[in-house]
């Protein structure tokens, strides 16, 4: 799975740390997410995804779906 | 690192210390009794085992700390584990062939956790930086 959450926190101009407080969980954990080393729960995805103000299938994307949008 | 996990790993390093004593105290107090009081066989046995309980501490103290801690860090504390778990069950099964049929020898079970504990340690080092 694939996402768009570096653009996103670009775009606040939020930091993985500032991102990570957010969340609730350690810095080494977005940057997992961000890389695509580690595909979040539900739960936390859900989380994230009201953070940005956006539906999670605006921040994930299967590996396809991201490809195709490229 | 996040609140919480600040907090759970404070509270993981203060159990764990506490702990860590009073398996030193158990220890060196158990073989000090076995040495030099001569107690009957069954206390010799309760003596033995007595360590077993600061050590369920330490389990207990390892257990709440990744409860607390976020999703992938559990998830980086499972793996070690399960690679930890593997390395040791089957090196031990292996040694004791070698021990029954190629005249290696004998080591103590005694070291079957702490090499485990190693073994997880290790694990944990190289799982992290996989995921650097």
């Amino acid at each position: 799975m694939r996402n768009r959450l570096k653009v996103l926190r670009a775009e606040r101009d939020w930091s993985q740390a500032d991102l990570a407080d957010r969340l609730d969980v350690s810095r080494q954990s977005v940057n997992a997410i961000e890389t695509g080393k580690y595909d979040p729960s539900l739960p936390l995805a859900f989380k994230i995804a009201e953070i940005f103000g956006l539906p999670i299938e605006a921040i994930f994307f299967k590996d396809e779906a991201a490809q195709a949008a490229e | 690192m996040s609140d919480t996990a600040k907090h759970a790993a404070r509270r993981y390093t203060r159990d764990m210390l506490l702990a860590s004593g009073l398996y030193a105290v158990f220890v060196f107090a158990g073989a000090s009794a076995i040495r030099y009081a001569d107690p009957p066989q069954w206390a010799v046995i309760g003596i033995a085992l007595a360590p077993l309980f600061p050590a369920m501490l330490m389990l207990r103290a390892y257990a709440v700390f990744v409860a607390a801690v976020d999703e992938f860090q559990r998830r980086m504390q499972s793996e070690a584990i399960m690679i930890a778990a593997g390395v040791v069950g089957f090196g031990s099964f292996a040694y004791g062939f070698l021990e029954e049929w190629a005249g290696f020898p004998h080591v103590p079970l005694i070291w079957v956790l702490p090499v485990l504990i190693a073994a997880w340690g290790v694990a944990l080092c190289v799982i992290r930086l996989r995921y650097k």
